[in-house]
């Protein structure tokens, strides 16, 4: 399989990453091409997530589709590249039904379009009008600060760190000291 | 008599309530103390808090035998839990059952992240402060808090309703304006959720 992966695709990105779970870089436009050979082919018929990571620096996506065989023993990683900016990838929601919800997420979370999928409405989140929230350049603490009121600290505000620190050498100078009395008689 | 076992832990748990002698007068005091001797709660939970109030309101802790039990529907209860962090999305939910509820309510919150935030402090879709939005009667801390914290709560809850000190209702209805206001900036000008199912239907259902 792997053989006529690495020639059909001109990728040598194959990766066994256990023996029952494997992983391979593609380029975006053959993505379905490999899925449809392994689904009907190699029986991997199930498709059991849609997986992205923010890859920031390099301004790309990274959407990692799992695909799982029909008796559950074998998992097979795709992993490829869009890009970051009006990020958009074709649907699979016709083929896999469960993609449809997948992509919704993937939607909400990093704005990524799916031309094709009927249903791309907010799932988790309500009204929400910022940037979407997982993509890296969405600062959360920044967010935070200006929209949320905060509780003051306690009155005595004391850093709780460093005020452990201090009682500690307090207890032990003295606990030294005790010893020394101690020997003293 | 010498008290022990679940005698002795239900008199120290008592103690205080019985000992309130701060009514002005003999009507007040009647009501308050029907008040404080029949607390209906909600059922209702949001956040990992929830997950203790089975046990408190079942066999082990027994919140019955001080006069707490469960309330089906919001109009029929007194005290709302709101029991852990609070999203936006849930916050509407939580308003809209607050302002169901009957006069007099109450509203119990429990665990550090109704406090400050908890360890969702800089969680973009958490509110950090709950009395910013509702006014709250009593806060039980903890992450998250054992049943015992939570009878502890109410207990204190209920002395302050027996004084006829907890009134944090006719507070919302004073300041309404301040927490409208709070609510709207995080929430919009439409607090309330919508009471139609369309999103559901439009979903075709689960
Ligand atoms: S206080 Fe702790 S237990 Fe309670 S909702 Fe927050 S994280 Fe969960």
């Amino acid at each position: 399989m792997f053989n006529e992966i690495k020639q059909r695709f001109a990728t040598d990105d194959v990766e066994v990453k256990r023996n029952d779970l494997y992983k391979v870089r593609i380029k975006y436009s053959r993505l379905f091409e490999l899925m449809h050979m392994l689904r009907d082919e190699y029986d991997y018929k199930t498709l059991n997530a849609i997986t992205c990571t923010d890859w920031i620096e390099e301004g790309h996506f990274a959407l990692t589709y799992m695909l799982t065989t029909e008796d559950r023993k074998y998992t097979f990683m795709i992993q490829t590249m869009i890009n970051r900016e009006d990020a958009q990838a074709k649907t699979l929601s016709h083929e896999y039904k469960q993609a449809q919800i997948m992509e919704r997420d993937l939607h909400e979370m990093y704005g990524i379009d799916f031309p094709g999928n009927e249903n791309l409405k907010e799932l988790s989140l309500e009204s929400w009008v910022h940037t979407p929230p997982l993509r890296r350049e969405f600062d959360t603490l920044e967010f935070v600060t200006n929209h949320l009121i905060f509780r003051e600290g306690r009155e005595d505000n004391v850093d709780t760190k460093a005020e452990t620190k201090r009682l500690r050498a307090e207890k032990k100078a003295q606990k030294s000291k005790d010893e020394e009395v101690k020997d003293g008689k | 008599m010498e008290h022990n076992g679940f005698l002795l832990e239900q008199k120290t748990l008592e103690g205080d309530l019985n000992s309130d002698t701060s009514h002005k007068n003999s009507v007040d005091f009647l009501m308050n103390w029907f008040r404080k001797r029949s607390i209906f709660v909600l059922a209702y939970g949001t956040g990992c808090g929830a997950i203790e109030m089975p046990p408190t309101f079942t066999s082990r802790y027994d919140a019955e035998r001080l006069g707490i039990r469960g309330a089906a529907t919001p109009r029929q209860a007194d005290v709302i839990i709101v029991s852990g962090y609070c999203s936006y999305k849930t916050l509407r939910r939580i308003i809209r059952t607050y302002e169901q509820m009957s006069n007099p309510k109450y509203i119990l919150a429990l665990g550090s992240c109704t406090v400050n935030g908890g360890m969702y402090w800089d969680s973009y879709n958490t509110i950090k402060k709950l009395e910013d939005y509702l006014p709250v009667d009593m806060y039980v801390n903890g992450c998250m808090p054992r049943p015992e914290s939570i009878l502890e709560g109410f207990i204190a809850l209920q002395k302050e309703i027996g004084e006829g000190k907890a009134s944090s209702w006719k507070k919302y209805e004073e300041n309404y304006e301040f927490y409208r206001k709070n609510q709207e900036a995080i929430l919009g000008k439409k607090v309330e959720p919508s009471y139609d199912a369309d999103w559901y239907l439009y979903d075709g259902g689960l």
